[in-house]
């Protein structure tokens, strides 16, 4: 029977062009949606590598370019924030934290090895404590730090990784592009500040220490403050520190409202592809179960025919079911031939597993919702009575 | 072999009620040709779907070597459509997106036969029909003779005891009908398949065995035709 399908859709093959490739392209664009989903949502599930609830972050600038008074103004105002009781700990730090819309990256090289993109955190000792950083190799940075040649950095896994592979990488020294030379002193375990829904990226710690040539005014101030602590806190926290940074602009939000903006990058695209894919589909299935209703509707004579032959209700149903199957595996296998080409050649550098999950989904999902339209034309076709059927002709 | 007892068929639409078959009794013997004759709409076609389970009376008997078909499923009427009847009809009924093989291969496809046996078949029918040489063309490759002999091979591969046939010489001149006619008249006696035919065409209706003429849903005659023709 199944030969019979074959040969049946191959001598059809001009009518059931448009049916193959609309699956065809149903089937792209489902795999293209659900791999980026899918990409999104395998991100989702990996740490992030800190935590933020209760951590605020405080945005400080300076507006002048009076280098040495606002540096001094600086250390009075972060003492002031440490003085806090609500405040149990506080870190200043370049202004790409976590989740925030800035970043800062450049290029290292471990030995004669390949220069190697990461991003650069700029943070000072109490940031580990600020974000709950946990280290799974050597340490985090202290006041030994001080006095070192080189200064100290602390890698996360990831650029571990893509430095040094498996060796050891704690005392090897790195260098920038601006032939800094740095030692690696530690490795924590995860650090994803981007966003929850991006890939880990490499990154590395770099020391501030307000008290050697420290020549920049740090614009992102982050405390951790104990819990239950609110609003009436951080009102009475930003008048006084405005009255210590006069002139500077002062703005405070937390992390989990930075959190979800940025979140809604990623969400609000997703939900809008998902929008139009789900409406995409909702055609090709009004369409596919159109053109299936009028095909079997030209057919009632070969129907008539087949149950005159000896055609249970059941084989014509099965039939048709079938015919349908076949010329969606056709347009899957089409579509296959293109969407392997992307774990193959590793476009967009996601991980293969993904796109074959992708290519997965989208197969079921083809599959499904053409079994479905093809049901009910199909369930009609075989109650047409064959002398009935016959007649018209 | 098949049994009919006052067979009434009656169509309903919204506005009108036609009775196609009034009270009909009909029995069909093994190995007869028996020709239906009658006006157009009288009910040759009503009668004959009807013998050929392909659709049900209003009332009355129907029964298949003597076993009533009234109470069987779907499946049971299924098999009996596929082994005991061959169908052949005026617009042959051929799928054009098929071969001429695979049409003939037809109904084998609703048995459990294997695909080789299922083409070996086919290709005996078409052999008897004198199509051996054009296996492969699609029907509208075909004259019309040629495809009304399709048609009955088809008919012939499912190695039928009986053939229904309604009017099949009915869109063909009179010298493919009667290759179509020969045909027929070589199966019934060579092969003692029973026939039953309906046509408008005396001549062919006085080859046969039995002649029934039919008119406005009754059976008006019911006679031998050798008793005829003496
Ligand atoms: N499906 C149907 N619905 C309504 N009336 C029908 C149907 N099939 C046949 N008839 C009517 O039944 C009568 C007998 O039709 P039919 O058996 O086809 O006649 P014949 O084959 O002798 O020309 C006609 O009057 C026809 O119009
Ligand atoms: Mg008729």
């Amino acid at each position: 029977m199944i030969r019979h399908l074959f040969k049946l859709i191959w001598n059809r093959k001009k009518s059931n062009f448009l049916l193959i490739s609309e699956i065809f392209f149903s089937f792209l664009v489902l795999f293209g949606v659900l791999s980026f989903a899918l990409y999104n949502y395998h991100n989702y599930r990996q740490p992030l590598g800190f935590t933020h609830d209760n951590v605020w972050q405080v945005w400080i600038n300076p507006n002048t370019d009076s280098t040495a008074q606002n540096l001094a103004v600086q250390e009075q105002l972060l003492q002031r924030v440490r003085s806090f009781p609500e405040v149990a700990h506080a870190s200043l730090a370049s202004s790409n934290t976590p989740f925030s819309f800035n970043t800062m990256n450049g290029d290292l090289t471990y030995e004669k090895g390949k220069e190697v993109e990461t991003h650069n955190f700029e943070v000072q000792d109490e940031f580990k404590d600020v974000l709950g950083l946990q280290l799974s190799q050597g340490r985090w940075f202290g006041p030994q730090d001080n006095s070192s040649l080189h200064p100290a950095i602390v890698i996360n896994q990831k650029l571990k990784g893509d430095l040094f592979g498996s060796e050891d990488p704690l005392g090897k020294k790195v260098s920038a592009n601006d032939s800094t030379h740095y030692t690696v002193i530690g490795v924590v375990n995860h650090f994803r500040p981007a966003s929850e829904y991006a890939a880990e990226e490499g990154a590395f710690f770099g020391r501030i220490n307000l008290s050697k040539d420290n020549k920049y005014v740090w614009t992102g101030l982050l405390i951790k403050v104990k819990p239950g602590t609110g609003v009436a806190f951080e009102e009475k926290m930003v008048k006084e520190i405005s009255a210590i940074a006069k002139g500077w602009s002062i703005e405070v939000t937390t992390l989990e409202k930075m959190r979800q903006s940025k979140a809604k990058m990623t969400l609000v695209p997703l939900v809008a592809m998902a929008v139009v894919c789900g409406f995409l589909v909702f055609n090709v299935a009004l369409g596919l179960f159109g053109v299936l209703w009028y095909n079997i509707n030209k057919r009632t004579s070969e129907i008539g025919l087949r149950r005159a032959m000896g055609a249970t209700t059941r084989q014509i149903r099965t039939q048709f079911v079938g015919e349908v199957l076949v010329m969606a595996t056709f347009g899957l296998l089409l579509g296959l031939l293109l969407a392997v080409q992307f774990p193959l050649l590793q476009v967009f550098q996601l991980s293969p597993a993904i796109y074959w999950q992708g290519i997965g989904t989208a197969a079921v999902l083809i599959f499904l919702l053409v079994a479905l339209c093809a049901l009910y034309p199909s369930q009609q076709a075989s109650r047409i009575q064959p002398a009935v059927a016959l007649h018209e002709e | 072999m098949i049994q009919l007892q006052d067979i009434e068929k009656v169509y309903r639409t919204k506005t009108i009620e036609t009775v196609a078959l009034n009270r009909v009794n009909l029995l069909v013997e093994r190995g007869e040709f028996v020709s239906i004759m009658g006006p157009s709409g009288c009910g040759k076609s009503t009668l004959l779907n009807i013998m050929g389970l392909l659709d049900e009376p209003t009332s009355g008997y129907v029964a298949i070597d003597g076993k009533p078909v009234k109470t069987h499923s779907d499946r049971q009427l299924a098999k009996l459509r596929n082994e005991k009847i061959g169908f052949v009809f005026q617009s042959y009924h051929l799928i054009h997106d098929l071969s001429v093989v695979d049409n003939v291969e037809l109904p084998l496809l609703y048995r459990p036969v294997s695909a080789g046996e299922r083409r070996k078949s086919a290709l005996e029918a078409l052999e008897k029909v004198g199509l051996s040489t054009r296996t492969k063309h699609f029907p509208s490759q075909l004259s019309g003779g040629q495809r009304q002999r399709v048609a009955i091979a088809r008919a012939l591969a499912g190695n039928p005891e009986i053939i229904l046939a309604d009017e099949p010489t009915g869109n063909l001149d009179s010298v493919m009908g009667n290759e179509i006619m020969d045909i027929l008249l070589r199966l019934n006696q060579e092969e003692g398949t029973t026939i039953v035919m309906v046509t408008h065409d005396e001549h062919m209706a006085l080859k046969t065995n039995r002649l029934i003429r039919f008119f406005d849903g009754q059976q008006v005659a019911d006679s031998m035709v050798i008793e005829a023709q003496i």
